[in-house]
């Protein structure tokens, strides 16, 4: 029996654990930096909370490695996205309101694994003999994603609802999942982005009178907060002290890192307030690092994304089945839209919505997805090789 | 169970997504080079304005004592009444915060029942420069204003008692000149610091203040200070700390000082003690004097004005920047330099009253002449025509180098931000500024310390050094430290020369024209002088005494002029008495009629 777990364990793939053991050794480092600010002593142990869910995580992960992934997907990926949907339900019913948004539910985020079920569910769907890779399981595919997007839409966070799409859109490609159609969305998506941002664009730009420009901002659909953001995202210097405030205040951060950085624990606008503490230790964690380490530590945090990724894709190159293949596109595109998406916004380049730095931000649901999410990759690491015994 | 496990996918797809991630984290590589790399500069210079402020902490300040650890200069507590503004913030534009800080200071003046001192564009001034500082309302105010205040604090958020340090001189005017005052001014930043406020530093003006600023100043601290995107005040954390200044000790002795002080009070006029063993001074004192204590906390421009349109110009210290003809106090220079160039000791000269020199006549201030008078003799009766006699026969040079090796000339070099070197003229300076030849008649004049001749009564009291302790010139100074005493030179003259003139010295206290300085038990040398000159169309005369005690082993070199007096037998000498006698403690000079009836002050006159 030891020597099964063994020999599987040998089969894991070191380079995929190493970046993903590195991030989250950076994450205990940096919440640590960005916490030792706050005022309430609990607050300041934030550090031991994520390095506590990192220990924990690493139980699942190992868990989900030693176990056949094809079983886990076949027969449990029904029963947690179901069990996801009901938590997503209650979330506005019973779930606190946190910073605005009503995401939590018994003090973890819903949403999180949802994301996770979702990319079971089609890793399932997909893989299946019957499912002919049509219109129909495009539409299928509406569903199963629509739902709980839909939920997690209305919290409201457009920032994982967001991630979805580029990652749901690679397993369709991956998948070869009615091109056609897939191909036509991505086009429609683009033009509505344009489209919205164009709307706010001339709505902020030109000398329109007033009704005229809250007719157009009324067009895009967006809710003021979001075009708000919009409206920062395409007008960076308008208002910064206003809306612009927080983008302003992460990009002199990164940028006062310079390339060495200004030292660990010596980081200003953590510490001095300039980047709100509620936010420095998750959704700007990045800004805490990129000061604090400088250039050469953004750079260190990209490679090890790049190994974390490549790893990752280097297993759903080599496995065997369809399976495996498309749950590690769906979970590695989930991590790197996090990770992008992070990244850019906190230099600026991005709107501002609200996405953690997989492994390195605080965050305990997120952290625990994604320790699990991987351990299953290294499930398909260990499993994925040989070709399933038909039974 | 054969519904899975089939291979559909294709491999290049994957691949294809490898490339996306692959740009996607290329990309951001560059932005972030871009951001950290390119834009560092740009981005830290932003931080730097926005965020952090930082407050320059003057440490206190070191205080200075006399000799006997008398404190002369001190720190006190002075409570401030100040606003913080912040408090009182209104929205919108700067002027209705100003104008509410403003009303607010005219109800708390009217509740306190005292005048206001800040004006609207200092509050203005403030509320736009240096907002997340103490706006003081009220400097030093006092415990009765205090009491009232702590009444009424109540319906006055935003104001607090502030409280800074403050220069305090125990003594009063005591020793003002050599002391100096303080300023509140923008220090200077600490090097490599950018420094956006500072609470501010008292600045030596004047004096020892101003000399040893440096010493006394200290290490500023630094105090970070965290604004908001308007520029209030929202945390503040101490940083490096402030180290106190240096303490300074002075040579000067305060039972001297307020000695030469006394004598000096009433007149214009000057005087230095110089210990002639080492240089330092022990009193050095300018009449009228000032206090210091007016200038705090602030110099006001009442004081100023007063102080600044004072014909006596009392914040002038004469005593090392008055040029003044010393007068026949320079007759042992002519007459040390004419025995080394071998005049024989014996040498006499018949006075008759006047001296000739071509068309020239200069008389004696004995107009029926000293008649056969040897040196000696002439140094204690003063007698000028022998010592044009003596100049005639010698020539200007010898008499010129002398003088400046005893430092005439130039400033002497003592410890005070500023000093007058005189004027020993030289046949150049003459041809340069006077556009007129060096004639035997100046030489004349300048053996007696007249003419082109003009000494400052610090250079005075140090060549009275010279002759008192036999040849050696010190560098004056006030503070003690490391590397003194410092011989500046040291005179080559016979024994028999200097002793010969310090002998003539001697006889000017006992029988001469300086009875006056006599002190009971002690011996002492003295040379008078009287120059006249002519201050607006007014002959007046400047009074000298330059004297050393005790006449065998001196510790004390004396130079006092007074301006306008009657002579320096019966003015000045009195003075010098007085000092004397507080330092080796003789009981008040007991009534001598001789005294009262000593022959005057010879005239000295020139053409």
């Amino acid at each position: 029996m030891l020597k099964t777990i063994l020999s599987r364990l040998q089969r894991l793939n070191p380079l995929l654990f190493a970046c993903m053991a590195g991030l989250i050794v950076i994450g205990v480092t940096f919440v640590y930096s960005a916490c030792s600010v706050r005022g309430d002593p609990e607050l300041r142990m934030l550090y031991m909370r994520h390095a506590e869910v990192g220990v924990a995580g690493l139980v699942i992960y190992l868990a989900l490695a030693l176990t056949n992934y094809r079983i886990v997907i076949r027969r449990w990926s029904g029963l947690v996205y179901l069990v996801c949907l009901v938590l997503l339900v209650l979330v506005p019913l019973i779930g606190e309101v946190r910073m605005g948004a009503q995401r939590w539910l018994f003090g973890i985020q819903p949403s999180e694994p949802a994301k996770l079920a979702i990319i079971m569910m089609l890793a399932w769907l997909y893989s299946r003999r019957e499912t002919k890779r049509g219109v129909l399981t495009f539409l299928l595919t509406l569903v199963v994603v629509g739902v709980p997007a839909a939920l997690i839409l209305m919290q409201p966070d457009l920032g994982t609802a967001m991630v979805l799409i580029p990652t749901v859109f690679a397993m369709l490609f991956v998948a070869r999942v009615a091109p056609r159609i897939v191909w036509t969305c991505v086009l429609v998506g683009a033009t509505v982005v344009t489209l919205v941002l164009g709307l706010i664009y001339t709505a902020e730009k030109t000398d329109l009178p007033q009704e005229r420009r809250e007719q157009l901002i009324e067009m895009t659909q967006l809710k003021p907060h979001q075009v708000r953001r919009l409206q920062v995202f395409l007008f960076p210097d308008k208002d910064l002290h206003g809306s612009g405030y927080n983008r302003r205040q992460s990009e002199i951060a990164v940028g006062s890192g310079g390339v060495w950085g200004k030292g660990y624990l010596k980081g200003e606008q953590y510490m001095l307030g300039y980047l709100p503490p509620s936010v420095s230790s998750n959704d700007f964690i990045f800004a805490v690092l990129a000061e604090e380490a400088g250039f050469a530590g953004s750079l260190t945090v990209l490679l090890l994304f790049l190994g974390l990724l490549s790893s990752g894709l280097w297993i759903a190159f080599h496995c065997q089945d369809d399976t495996g293949r498309l749950f590690c596109v769906g979970v590695l595109t989930l991590t790197f839209s996090h990770m992008f998406i992070n990244i850019a916004m906190t230099i600026g380049m991005m709107p501002i919505t609200g996405l953690p730095l997989p492994f390195i931000s605080y965050g305990r649901t997120f952290m625990l997805t994604m320790m699990a999410a991987f351990g299953m990759v290294q499930s398909v690491s260990i499993y994925g090789r040989e070709s399933e015994i038909r039974f | 169970m054969e519904s899975y496990g089939q291979k559909l996918t294709d491999s290049w797809r994957i691949a294809l997504l490898a490339l996306l991630y692959a740009t996607g984290i290329v990309f951001l590589a560059v932005s972030l080079h871009r951001v950290q790399v390119k834009r560092f500069s740009v981005l830290s210079r932003d931080q730097l304005r926005q965020s952090v402020r930082r407050v320059q902490v003057p440490g206190p300040r070191g205080r200075i004592f006399d000799r006997n650890g008398v404190c002369l200069a001190d720190n006190r507590a002075s409570y401030c009444i100040a606003y913080y503004v912040e408090e009182l913030r209104k929205r919108g534009r700067w002027i209705n915060t100003i104008k509410a800080v403003d009303a607010d200071v005219d109800r708390l003046a009217s509740e306190l029942g005292i005048p206001r001192q800040l004006s609207f564009t200092a509050i203005s001034n403030h509320v736009l420069q240096s907002l997340p500082m103490p706006l003081l309302a009220w400097r030093d105010v006092d415990q009765e204003t205090l009491a009232r205040w702590a009444e009424t604090v109540e319906p006055f958020p935003g104001v607090d008692i502030y409280v800074q340090p403050e220069r305090i001189y125990p003594q009063g005017s005591l020793a003002a000149h050599v002391l100096g005052y303080v300023g509140r001014d923008r220090p200077q930043p600490l090097p490599g610091q950018k420094i956006h406020f500072y609470l501010p530093e008292m600045i030596g003006k004047q004096g020892i203040e101003r000399q040893y600023n440096q010493t006394l100043t200290g290490t500023s601290g630094g105090r970070l200070i965290r604004v908001d995107a308007r520029g209030y005040k929202h945390a503040v954390w101490e940083g490096e700390a402030s180290v106190a200044g240096d303490d300074v000790h002075l040579t000067l002795d305060v039972n001297v000082q307020r000695a030469l002080e006394k004598a000096l009070h009433g007149w214009r006029g000057a005087g230095v003690v110089i210990d002639p063993r080492n240089g330092e001074v022990l009193a050095l004192a300018s009449a009228p004097s000032f206090d210091p204590n007016d200038f705090v906390p602030i110099m006001t421009s009442g004081v100023w004005k007063r102080l600044n349109e004072d014909p006596a110009l009392p914040l002038f210290n004469r005593a090392v920047l008055g040029r003044y003809a010393p007068g026949s106090t320079f007759k042992p220079v002519t007459a040390i330099a004419a025995l080394r160039q071998g005049i024989p000791a014996g040498m006499t000269y018949t006075c008759d009253g006047v001296f000739r020199l071509g068309n020239m006549r200069l008389r004696c201030w004995n107009t029926y002449g000293h008649g056969e008078i040897a040196l000696r003799k002439a140094i204690e009766q003063s007698c000028n025509a022998f010592f044009c006699h003596l100049a005639h026969s010698i020539g200007y040079d010898p008499i010129y180098e002398e003088a400046r090796q005893l430092g005439l000339g130039r400033p002497t070099g003592i410890d005070l931000p500023s000093e007058a070197g005189g004027l020993l003229p030289t046949g150049a300076w003459k041809e340069k500024n006077l556009r007129d030849a060096w004639r035997p008649g100046d030489t004349c004049q300048v053996s007696i310390g007249q003419g082109l001749l003009l000494t400052t009564p610090l250079q005075m009291s140090l060549l009275t050094s010279v002759f008192a302790n036999g040849g050696t010139l010190y560098r004056p100074h006030l503070m003690r430290r490391d590397g003194l005493p410092e011989e500046l030179n040291t005179m080559e003259w016979p024994p028999a020369a200097i002793a010969l003139v310090r002998g003539g010295m001697h006889d000017v206290a006992e029988l001469g024209t300086g009875r006056r300085v006599r002190v009971r038990g002690t011996a002492v040398a003295a040379k008078t002088g009287t120059a006249e000159v002519d201050v607006g169309g007014v002959r007046r005369k400047n009074t000298w005494v330059t004297a050393f005690a005790p006449f065998t082993q001196p510790t004390v070199a004396v130079a006092i002029i007074v301006e306008n007096g009657e002579s320096g037998g019966l003015t000045v000498a009195p003075m010098v008495h007085d000092v004397l006698a507080s330092i080796f403690g003789e009981t008040p000079l007991e009534s001598d009629p001789a005294a009262g009836t000593a022959s005057p002050e010879p005239e000295v006159r020139g053409d």
